[in-house]
């Protein structure tokens, strides 16, 4: 799992930091995205270069956003 | 949860560049009659004043937030703008040649331009405000997407009301309403269409872009209710001419007032104080609005025409230098995100794309822009330097775009892709 907290990060780091590690994720890795909001346009980059993703708001509006390139996220579903 | 996200979210990237471009192109002819004419143009109401201002308030600050509407109403309005290559192209067209027109109708007073242009302009407003006003009703209800709603309906009243008057000056016959409906005119413009924009966009982006905190609920849920109802009051007090009307401008001079307030407040407070040259453009355009707001207030009270028209170029220079430095936010991210989805594993990083000495330099032309215009209402030969300064500063913002374009060009043909691995 690579944990990449994001909160405090200027725009347009957290979406670029995220970007570079999907480039470099391997078939059984996950990254969980830690932000302060939903990135949105982040997820048609994961879906169009073969990713899939997962996110939820949790009850202190954090965003918690689980990104894979095989597709298995049912764990984390919440 | 999964969220329903529509995919595509953005629009090609050649949709927003041609109006970010067009209102450069717009800002140089502004330049070049502030260059040839700056007495006339300091005269209210004289017809190059008139060319002047259109050319400012159409060709540079609607045509780049129409531009931006397009972009940014997948992200914060929820909703994609439909089939963006042609419904831009028809507005953008529609746009340029009715700006064109009217700036050649007030400077040539020739009545079939003015029908023209009020054709051609009240087309491409409409069809603005009647593609993207729906899309905005389908999503759900936050306060962003209620200032983007009073924006676009004060824009088509804007519209509405320049047809009357374009008409009038067509027939050389002006009603005894003219004066009421030119200022109902003025107000939705730049204070419904111009500043609900703007605020609306700020309680998204500000947090956003700068990791502020959030603006009050209490002012984002009643900001767009005050603005509207102040702008509809002022227009049937002007109509039935009734007294204390300046009670309006007092409310919604005081809402600005707060807006510059609460904004420079969280900008100064945000927690990463990373060097952005953006946010001094955020940090020039509060400065700028405060300075119209004062001397709006001024003028109020002493009624001296200098102070208006230090008002009205100190407001024109506020949305202008928030526009600028969103340009800087926006066109780096759409280079970015573009080759990004299309898997190019040699993305430049957005800091890149526009470097920063070249957004320095382009706020360094604003600041001397803005200067010599504030001298030139005093001493009007200066505003020659005004324009020569414009001019320049126009000129390098289309140059930041062509080399935005050229590196996301370049990156397209010479990069790897993810699935050439």
């Amino acid at each position: 799992m690579i944990v990449l907290d994001t909160r405090e990060l200027d725009h347009p780091m957290p979406l670029e930091i995220v970007t570079d590690a999907f480039k470099n994720l391997g078939n059984a890795q996950i990254i969980h995205m830690i932000h302060r909001r939903e990135p949105i346009p982040l997820f048609e980059i994961i879906t169009k270069n073969g990713g899939h993703y997962l996110s939820y708001e949790d009850s202190e509006q954090i965003w918690h956003i689980y990104i894979t390139r095989n597709g298995d996220l049912e764990e984390y579903r919440v | 949860m999964f969220k329903g996200l529509s995919l595509d979210q953005a629009p090609p990237i050649s949709v927003v560049l041609r109006f970010f471009f067009s209102a450069a192109i717009f800002g140089m002819a502004l330049s070049v009659l502030t260059i040839l004419y700056p007495i006339h143009i300091l005269t209210l109401a004289d017809p190059f004043s008139l060319a002047a201002l259109h050319l400012l308030f159409l060709g540079v600050i609607s045509m780049s937030m129409i531009g931006s509407l397009f972009q940014m109403q997948s992200v914060l309005g929820g909703h994609p703008i439909p089939s963006p290559l042609g419904n831009s192209f028809i507005i953008h067209v529609l746009l340029s040649i009715g700006i064109v027109t009217l700036a050649g109708a007030f400077i040539t007073q020739l009545a079939p331009l003015f029908v023209l242009s009020a054709t051609l302009l009240g087309s491409a407003i409409v069809y603005t405000v009647f593609l993207i006003l729906p899309l905005l009703f389908k999503s759900s209800l936050h306060n962003t997407l209620r200032g983007m709603r009073i924006a676009l309906i004060s824009f088509f009243i804007t519209a509405i009301l320049g047809i009357v008057m374009a008409n009038a000056y067509a027939q050389g016959n002006f009603s005894e309403h003219h004066i009421t409906i030119r200022s109902i005119h003025y107000s939705f413009a730049l204070i419904g269409w111009i500043g609900a924009l703007i605020i609306a966009v700020s309680f998204q982006v500000v947090e956003m872009f700068y990791v502020t905190s959030p603006y009050s609920d209490w002012c984002k849920r009643n900001v767009f209710r005050l603005i509207p109802a102040a702008l509809a009051l002022k227009a049937l007090w002007l109509f039935l001419n009734l007294p204390y009307i300046w009670i309006f401008d007092l409310l919604l001079g005081g809402l600005l007032m707060g807006f510059f307030a609460t904004t420079l407040r969280r900008l100064r407070e945000r927690k990463r104080r990373v060097s952005d040259v953006s946010i001094m453009f955020w940090y020039s355009g509060m400065f700028l609005l405060f300075v119209s707001l004062i001397a709006y207030g001024s003028y109020l009270w002493f009624e001296h025409e200098a102070i208006l028209t230090i008002a009205l170029i100190a407001y024109a220079l506020f949305a202008l230098s928030i526009i600028l430095g969103m340009m800087g936010k926006i066109v780096p991210f759409l280079v970015w995100f573009h080759l990004s989805s299309a898997g190019y594993l040699d993305t430049p990083i957005m800091s890149h794309i526009i470097p920063v000495k070249q957004i320095k330099a382009l706020f360094l032309l604003f600041i001397l822009t803005s200067l010599s215009a504030g001298i030139a209402v005093y001493y009007p030969p200066i505003l020659r330097i005004t324009g020569i300064f414009s001019f320049f500063m126009f000129a390098f913002l289309g140059y930041n775009l062509i080399s935005a374009l050229k590196l996301y060009r370049y990156t397209l043909t010479h990069s790897q892709r993810f699935e050439q691995l």
